[in-house]
């Protein structure tokens, strides 16, 4: 029975975290913002003051802003669409052979588990090194030669997206093999009885029986690889140059080693901006599919 | 009532007066008004949606309601919490704490309001061996049958000796077999323990032979309330008389014109006051029928021989009309017949209303 | 047959690195460096002795992760755990608005959040301690917490609260007596989560850190630019900032899974 007793209980509960969250989410996020329309130079202390709109009318004609954006756009949808394809496929793979699910699962946790800035740095080194690194080693047998996967301004975007494509597709593949094994089986059965090929079986029932965990998967990955940073700061902090600057990077490099912090959290407040609206887009494709 | 001597014999008088409960736009209860006396086994009975489970977790503290008291015992606890009615309840699902052993699950109430640990010991053997699962308590719920789980939740409620059992649908997730064997043990545990009991069901078979009383429920309304008995006998609408017995009573329109009732294309002389000139329903339970020379004219459509009773499914001007019998009757599908019945055993209800007729 | 292939493939693309790593982290530097690579070599101890007991010691490093981590995870859980009790199963006041909101503070990227923190850290002086990086490690830890929670908890039959309510429990011992137990293995696989995540942690880490406040994810981070080319000793330090997270990983492996499948597919279904 719901009454006075039982609200005061519910909002008793809820009130610790409630004012933890507001402390440590929406008041720094007031903060933030006031501090984008302030100018904070700490190498030149001097010149601090209010300055408006300055920062996002500045932003508009920083091409390195420009050039992050476009790199954010690429790694995330590039990342976004590896996982859910590559996890798809292997959880399909897999499917059909549940002796070997245990160890899968095993190898699957192990990059899940290890922390972004390790995997990055040992990518770094043991991975992508020129010469003695495993990837060159490889090309090196095979003929290719020899490559500079992340001093190479060309190679070094498509080496960071492959570093979070190897740490997060297991995650895609976990989720999206655990969706599949809860199919029933008997629909798939139906389906055979009615003459249809795998192929169809695969896009008529599988897909949009999995479908909401696709969406979800894609929703998470989709905000993980907008805030990535642990990662690629490791691999190439951002470079070589700005070839792997993506708006992540570039907010934090201008706040915190270019020690401009008015502007570093106008970027911050432009990639905010931008997760919400992406999130919010994916949510509403998410309930109205839903219901239809 | 026999009382055991327990002093909770003479407590568990409730009364529900004018309850309405509203959910948005929706009314669920449109104003119930219920008296039971104490030891009381009283059966809610009605179809889904009726309103009837919803009354009873109404009396249990469980729902608000928009509108009306709750009197226990002449107090009024329409605002009092679950816990502080004294009230005991066996969920349809049961609602076994799954992480406590049997023993514990019975215990806990008793631990609640801080019974020194002998006592609970004894009390709880005590509730344990009355339902026949003393041999369980170290088990968890999750090891036990359906029966079993439903038997330890009965433990639990009888353990505290409440002024008032509510049980709903005990028996709904039970096989057909055990569900006639628990309800015969249920009606002797309850008279044994003297306790009222308010009961909810759909299954009119049920509340027909367990229960003192019975209160139809029909969307949300109490249709009426009485003695199975009674209301078996003089049901006090169309809607109520379909619901009841099985199979359920047959229904056909007809029409009381210069004393005479019209049904089925012919008149029929019934030696009972008919009332005023107007369109009726004829209600006539499947035993009350048979084959006879002259009647109602009907054509055989199906016969169900199941084993010591029969029942003929007829085709009366386009209306399925069941017959039971005894006997096996000397037909075959597609016959054409007549079916009659005696005068006291038909029922009339006015056809727009519902509303039971004459006596 | 093909799919083994693929299946043996996956095993060696995933769980590799973690196993050349420990292998490196046994070689002596030269033998890193060595082309062909060398699978059979003469293992030493060297590397971990050194990373463990030199000058540069990550022992301080470990101490630091563990209190960290230790103290937000126990802090988290100590908020998200009756928060989301609130809002899954009690009549609480602004639910959707509650829920909407908690769900809202997950989408906030952590470089939006350092800033703020770190002037605002400064100010109060508590850059470089505990107590400041432990709070704001609640900034990622504790929404996904209370989801989580709530998922476990919304599994929970309805009646649970309503006999307990009859049994004269109250709502509190209903919660602790109750509903708490049911979700025990909840608590488990929400908290290995939370502290996976805040071991892990490194951005915040390495703002509002200095020098007394430096969990291994930093100091690893540090390494490379300081050992240059140290590659064993690089990849011995790894595998001890790692070890407790891959144990933990294999250990509770099932309930990982079985937690990112869970907060996956529940949300699909929401």
């Amino acid at each position: 029975m719901s009454d006075r007793r039982e609200r005061r209980f519910a909002l008793l509960l809820f009130a610790p975290a409630l004012l933890a969250l507001i402390v440590t989410t929406t008041a720094p996020l007031v903060y933030l913002a006031w501090t984008s329309l302030m100018r904070i130079d700490l190498s030149m202390p001097f010149l601090s003051g209010f300055a408006g709109t300055d920062n996002y009318a500045k932003m508009g004609g920083d091409p390195r802003f420009w050039n992050s954006l476009g790199l954010t756009v690429v790694y995330t949808a590039t990342t976004v669409v590896l996982q859910v394809a590559l996890g798809l496929s292997l959880a399909l793979m897999v499917l059909r052979i549940p002796r070997g699910q245990a160890a899968l699962r095993i190898a699957a946790i192990l990059p899940i588990v290890l922390a972004p800035v390790v995997v990055g740095l040992f990518w770094r080194t043991l991975v992508l090194a020129p010469d003695v690194g495993l990837v060159d080693v490889v090309t090196r047998a095979l003929g290719l030669g020899s490559h500079n996967w992340l001093g190479d301004p060309r190679l070094a975007l498509i080496s960071v997206i492959a570093i979070h494509t190897w740490q997060w597709t297991p995650f895609a593949f976990l989720v999206l093999l655990a969706s599949l094994s809860s199919l029933p089986p008997d629909v798939f059965e139906a389906a055979r009885i009615d003459r249809a090929s795998a192929w169809q079986r695969f896009r008529h029932i599988t897909l949009p029986l999995i479908r909401p965990a696709i969406v979800i998967v894609v929703i998470m990955r989709t905000m993980i690889a907008l805030s990535a940073f642990a990662a690629i700061f490791a691999a190439t902090g951002g470079g070589p140059g700005t070839a792997t600057e993506i708006l992540n990077l570039y907010a934090y490099r201008t706040s915190f080693t270019e020690l401009n912090l008015g502007y570093g959290a106008s970027l911050a407040i432009v990639l905010l901006a931008i997760t919400l609206g992406v999130s919010y887009v994916m949510f509403r494709v998410r309930t109205k599919r839903v219901v239809a | 009532m026999s009382a055991t001597g327990d002093a909770a014999s003479d407590a568990g008088r409730v009364s529900m007066r004018g309850i309405v409960k509203r959910h948005g736009a929706l009314t669920v209860l449109h104003g119930i008004d219920l008296d039971i006396e104490p030891g009381e086994f009283f059966a809610l009975l009605g179809p889904s949606g009726s309103g009837k489970t919803t009354t009873l977790r109404i009396l249990a503290g469980l729902e608000s309601l928009s509108g009306g008291r709750v009197l226990l015992d002449g107090r009024d606890v329409t605002d009092r919490e679950p816990g502080e009615r004294d009230v005991a309840m066996v969920f349809q699902s049961y609602a076994l704490y799954p992480h406590m052993t049997v023993f514990d699950n019975i215990a806990f109430p008793l631990r609640m309001v801080a019974t020194p640990a002998t006592g609970i010991d004894r009390a709880v053997r005590e509730a344990a061996a009355l339902v026949h699962i003393d041999h369980l308590l170290s088990r968890r719920p999750g090891q036990l049958s359906g029966g079993q789980q439903q038997r330890t939740a009965l433990a639990r409620a009888i353990v505290r000796k409440p002024r008032l059992f509510l049980l709903d649908e005990p028996l709904s997730n039970l096989d057909a077999k055990l569900r006639l064997e628990t309800r015969v043990e249920l009606r002797k545990l309850q008279r044994a323990l003297g306790v009222t009991t308010v009961y909810v069901t759909h299954d009119q078979e049920e509340a027909m032979t367990i229960a003192d009383r019975v209160a139809v429920f029909m969307e949300g309304r109490i249709a009426q309330i009485g003695r199975p008995q009674d209301i078996f006998a003089k049901p006090s609408s169309a809607v109520v008389a379909a619901f009841l017995g099985s199979p359920p009573m047959n229904l056909l329109p007809a029409e009381v014109r210069a004393g005479t009732l019209r049904v089925a294309g012919v008149d029929l002389r019934v030696d009972r006051a008919l009332g005023a000139d107007g369109n009726v329903t004829l209600g006539v339970r499947p035993a009350a029928l048979r084959i006879a020379p002259a009647g109602m004219p009907a054509r055989v459509y199906l016969i169900e021989d199941l084993g010591d009773t029969t029942i003929v499914d007829l085709d009366v001007a386009g209306h399925i009309v069941k017959l039971r019998t005894e006997a096996r009757p000397n037909v075959r599908e597609g016959d054409n017949v007549h079916v009659a019945f005696a005068s006291h055993a038909c029922h009339l209800f006015e056809r727009d209303s519902g509303a039971r007729r004459g006596d | 047959m093909l799919l083994v292939a693929v299946a043996a493939l996956l095993l060696v693309v995933w769980a590799f690195p973690v196993i050349w790593a420990l292998l490196t982290s046994f070689k002596t530097e030269r033998d890193v460096l060595a082309y062909p690579p060398t699978v059979i070599f003469e293992p030493t101890l060297a590397n971990y002795r050194d990373v463990l007991f030199g000058s540069a010691s990550i022992l301080p490093n470990l101490l630091s992760s563990t209190i960290v981590a230790g103290a937000s995870t126990s802090l988290t859980l100590l908020f998200a755990v009756p928060a989301a009790y609130a809002l899954a199963r009690l009549d609480l006041p602004a639910k959707r608005a509650s829920g909407f909101y908690v769900l809202a503070t997950q989408m906030l990227p952590p470089v939006g959040l350092i800033i703020p923190y770190y002037l605002v850290l400064q100010k109060v002086g508590a850059l470089d301690t505990y107590t400041g990086l432990i709070v704001i490690y609640l900034t990622f830890s504790l929404p996904f917490a209370i989801w989580l929670m709530v998922s476990y908890f919304e599994d929970i039959p309805r009646e649970m609260e309503e006999a307990a309510l009859l049994d004269r429990a109250g709502r509190l011992r209903a919660l602790w007596y109750v509903i708490l137990p049911q979700v025990r293995g909840g608590i488990a696989v929400t908290t290995i989560f939370v502290f996976l995540n805040a071991w892990n942690e490194f951005l915040f880490a390495v703002v509002i850190g200095g020098n007394r406040v430096r969990p291994v994810t930093v100091a690893m981070f540090n390494f490379i630019s300081v050992e240059q080319t140290l590659w064993a000793k690089l990849a011995a330090g790894a595998m001890l900032a790692m070890a407790p997270v891959i144990l933990l990983g294999l250990i509770a492996q099932r309930h990982i899974v079985k937690g990112l499948t869970v907060g996956a597919v529940k949300g699909a279904a929401r």
